[in-house]
C-alpha cells in the first residue's frame, strides 16, 4: 500500500511544510544511531573480540566466542529460557484476557481507574518486588508456615523451583499483556457481538468466532511484549530459581561480571538476538497476513 | 487519505540513505579506537603525600564503614565524602576501566595484585601513614604480602576465610569437619554453594588435593566431575549466604566467616547455627585500601586511610561489618565480638596457610570460568 503511495507522489516537489516534518525526524534518528545502533554495532564487534590481562574487552577477529557457545552448555540453557518464556507468555495470556475483557466491557466509567490500578504496582522496581516474593515464598516464610499448618507436607517448597521462576516472569510482565489486550477489546465494535448473537451464535461461539479474531492482534502484541523481556530476564531465575532453573540471562550476566569475558557475553547476546529476530519475523509475517485478511 | 509519509522522505534524503548514514556514523565512532580507550593514566612511582587536596570520592561495597566514622572524617578535615558502591570486584574494575575517577577503593588481595601489576595504583609509603606501625610492626605477614611486595600500593583492611555453616537443629551439633559434609543426605535440597567461581572450584580442589588455582584441563575435568555429584544435593548457587541461612532456606551453606559472624549477632537464636573450617583447608582472603592512579584527590585519600586506622575507628568498623582487621590494639574488641563463636575467628596463621586465590592469567580465568559454568548449568 505504501509503495503505491510512494510512486504516486515521488518526483513532485514537496511543499515546504512537509519538508519541515521530515527534518523533525533528525533528532530521533541521531538519538537512535548514537545510543542504539552504535551500541548494537559495538556488541556485534565485541563478540569477535578478546580481553586483556585485567579482563578489559578488546576488539579482535576471533571466532572462539561464537564456537564456544555451540560447544558449551549454553544451547541447553537457551532452550530452557525459550520454554520458560513461552510458558510465561501463554499463562499471561490466559490470566490477562479475562481481566482485560471485564474491564473493557463492564468497566463503565471506572475503566481508566481500573487500568491505572493494574499499573500502579509496577511503579515499584521489579527487583524490589522480586525480593519481596523471595521473602514470602521462603521455606520458613509466612506462606509456607501457614500452608504447613493446613497439612501440606514439610518437604513442599516453592522457592528454587521452575514454577517459581515462571511465576516470577508472569508476575513481572503480565501488565504488558493486559494493556494491548485491553486496547483491542476496547476498540472492538460491541455491535459485532450483538450481530453474532442475533445470528443464533451461542455465547461461546460468538466469543470464539467474533471476539477472539477481533482481538487477535492485541494478543500477538501482548505475547511479543511478554516473551521478549521474559526471554532475557535473569532476576526471576536468580532470586526464585534453583540450580536447574538458570536462564540465558544469568549466564550472560555471569560472563559480563564475574566471568570477565565481555566478548563471550556479547556473542551470547548476539546469538540470542538472532534467535529472537527469527521469532519476531514470524510474528511480523503473521500480523501482516492478519492485516491483509482484515482488509479483504 | 493518510499522509504520504514515505514519499516525503524521498528527495532531500531517502530513508535508506538516512539509516545508512546513521550506521556509518556509528561505525566511524567505533572503529579505530580500542574498547574503552586508554583513558586510565599509568601511575608514577612517587608516593602520595598525605594532605587535603579536595573532597573524598569513595568507592566500596555498600555499608562497609560505620556512618559515625564517615561523619567524623568530614567534620575533622572539613571535606565531604562522595560515596559510590560496587557489588563485585569485577564491577569495580569495569567502572575503573571506563575512566571513572575515585580517590579510594577497597580491592581484595587478588585485585590489588592485578591493579598494581597494571600500574593502576598510586604508590603508598607506609612511613607517611601515622597509624601504619600498628599494622606492620605487629603483623609481619602484611609487611611483604604475596599480592603487593612490601605493601607499596595498599594498606590491609580486613581478613576472612571460607567454611561451612549449618543448622545444628536440623543436622546435628557436629559434622565430620570435612568439605565432604556438603554431601549430606539430611540436607539434600537445602544445601547452597557460594555463587563464586573461585570458592566453588577451590573447595573441590582442596578435596581432590589439586592446586587451589589450577586451570589445567585434566584438573578442571576432575573438579567438574566431583561437583556434578554434588548437584543433586544443591538448592542453589548464591552469595547471599547470610539471608539464605536466616530465612531457613539453607540448612548447609558454603559461607564466608564475616557473614557468619554478622549472622550470629543477627539471629534470634544463634545457638542453632554452626560454622566449621574444613580439615582439607579453608581459602583465605583479605581486603585492602588502595588509591587508583587517576584519583583526583590522592592526598585526602591517604589521610582517610590513616584516619580509618585509628584504633577507635577500627573498633567501630569491625563491630559494624563483622570482619577482623589486622590493627594492633583492636584484637580485644574482635575477640569480645566473637567470644561465643571462636570458629569465625581469622588469624594470621590462617592467612599463612597460603590458600589464596591468585587469579592466574586471563586465559586461566576463562578456562576456570567455563568449568564453573558447566558446574552451574549441570
Amino acid at each position: 500500500m505504501t509503495s503505491t503511495l510512494t510512486s504516486e507522489v515521488t518526483g513532485a516537489r514537496k511543499p515546504r511544510r512537509e519538508r519541515l516534518w521530515t527534518w523533525l525526524l533528525v533528532p530521533g534518528t541521531l538519538w537512535m544511531s548514537i545510543f542504539f545502533v552504535s551500541a548494537l554495532v559495538l556488541l556485534v564487534a565485541l563478540s569477535f573480540g578478546t580481553t586483556d590481562e585485567l579482563g578489559n574487552p578488546q576488539f579482535g577477529s576471533t571466532l572462539d566466542n561464537i564456537s564456544a557457545i555451540f560447544s558449551g552448555p549454553y544451547l541447553r540453557v537457551i532452550l530452557r529460557s525459550f520454554l520458560y518464556a513461552t510458558l510465561a507468555s501463554l499463562i499471561c495470556l490466559l490470566l490477562a484476557y479475562p481481566v482485560a475483557y471485564v474491564i473493557a466491557r463492564y468497566g463503565g466509567r471506572y475503566k481508566n481507574a481500573l487500568i491505572a490500578l493494574l499499573v500502579v504496582p509496577f511503579f515499584a522496581n521489579y527487583l524490589v518486588r522480586m525480593y519481596g516474593w523471595q521473602t514470602i515464598l521462603s521455606d520458613e516464610g509466612w506462606l509456607l508456615t501457614w500452608l504447613r499448618d493446613l497439612g501440606v507436607p514439610a518437604s513442599f517448597q516453592i522457592l528454587d523451583t521452575a514454577g517459581a521462576v515462571i511465576g516470577g516472569l508472569v508476575y513481572g510482565y503480565v501488565v504488558f499483556m493486559v494493556l494491548p489486550l485491553y486496547a483491542s477489546l476496547e476498540r472492538m465494535d460491541v455491535s459485532l457481538i450483538e450481530a453474532g448473537r442475533d445470528l443464533y451464535g451461542s455465547a461461546l461461539q460468538t466469543f470464539l468466532h467474533v471476539t477472539v479474531p477481533a482481538t487477535r492482534a492485541g494478543a500477538y502484541a501482548g505475547l511479543a511484549l511478554v516473551f521478549l523481556p521474559a526471554m532475557g530476564d535473569f532476576i526471576s531465575a536468580q532470586l526464585l530459581g534453583g540450580p536447574d532453573n538458570l536462564m540465558i540471562g544469568n549466564l550472560i550476566q555471569d560472563k559480563f561480571f564475574a566471568g570477565q569475558n565481555w566478548p563471550l557475553g556479547a556473542a551470547l547476546t548476539m546469538v540470542l538476538m538472532f534467535l529472537l529476530l527469527l521469532c519476531m519475523s514470524g510474528y511480523l509475517r503473521q500480523t501482516a497476513r492478519d492485516a491483509k485478511e482484515a482488509r479483504r | 487519505m493518510t499522509a504520504p509519509l514515505p514519499a516525503s522522505l524521498g528527495g532531500d534524503f531517502s530513508r535508506r540513505g538516512f539509516l545508512l548514514a546513521g550506521v556509518a556514523a556509528a561505525v566511524a565512532g567505533v572503529s579505530g579506537c580500542a574498547y574503552g580507550g586508554d583513558a586510565t593514566p599509568k601511575a608514577d612511582s612517587t608516593p602520595v603525600v598525605p594532605k587535603i587536596d579536595g573532597d573524598l570520592v569513595y568507592f566500596n561495597w555498600a555499608e562497609y564503614v560505620h556512618p559515625k566514622v564517615f561523619r567524623g572524617f568530614e567534620e575533622e578535615y572539613g571535606v565531604k565524602i562522595i560515596e559510590s558502591n560496587y557489588d563485585s570486584m569485577e564491577g569495580m574494575q569495569a567502572k575503573l576501566a571506563a575512566g571513572n575517577r575515585y580517590d579510594i577503593i577497597f580491592p581484595s588481595a587478588l585485585w590489588v595484585k592485578k591493579l598494581a601489576d597494571a600500574n593502576q595504583l598510586h604508590t603508598i609509603d607506609p612511613t607517611t601513614v601515622q597509624n601504619a606501625p600498628a599494622i606492620f610492626d605487629h603483623y609481619d605477614y602484611f609487611a611483604d604480602p604475596w599480592y603487593d611486595p612490601k605493601s607499596s600500593h595498599s594498606i590491609p583492611f580486613t581478613m576472612y576465610k571460607t567454611g561451612i555453616a549449618w543448622r545444628k537443629d536440623k543436622l546435628g551439633d557436629e559434622l565430620t569437619g570435612s568439605w565432604e559434609d556438603l554431601w549430606n543426605e539430611d540436607s539434600r535440597g537445602k544445601t547452597f554453594l557460594l555463587d563464586d567461581r573461585d570458592e566453588v572450584l577451590g573447595m573441590a580442589s582442596l578435596m581432590l588435593g589439586l592446586p587451589l588455582n589450577t586451570a589445567a584441563e585434566g584438573d578442571l575435568d576432575a573438579i567438574v566431575e566431583k561437583l556434578t555429584t554434588l548437584r543433586p544435593y544443591l538448592r542453589g548457587f548464591s552469595s547471599d549466604d547470610y539471608n539464605n541461612l536466616l530465612a531457613g532456606d539453607a540448612w548447609m551453606h558454603q559461607t564466608w566467616s564475616g557473614d557468619m559472624a554478622a549472622l550470629l549477632w543477627q539471629a534470634k537464636d544463634p545457638s542453632i547455627y554452626g560454622f566449621q573450617t574444613p580439615s582439607e583447608g579453608a581459602p583465605v582472603n583479605s581486603d585492602a585500601y588502595a588509591i587508583p592512579a587517576n584519583a583526583e584527590h590522592p592526598g585526602t585519600a591517604l589521610l582517610f586511610i590513616d584516619y580509618m586506622l585509628r584504633p577507635e575507628n577500627v573498633k567501630k568498623n569491625l563491630n559494624w561489618i563483622g570482619y577482623p582487621m589486622p590493627v594492633h590494639g583492636t584484637e580485644d574488641a574482635y575477640e569480645t565480638l566473637v567470644a561465643d563463636y571462636p570458629e569465625c575467628r581469622v588469624s594470621i596463621e590462617d592467612l599463612e596457610a597460603d590458600l589464596y586465590f591468585d587469579g592466574g592469567s586471563i586465559d586461566d580465568l576463562h578456562a576456570r570460568d567455563a568449568a564453573y559454568t558447566e558446574i552451574k548449568v549441570g
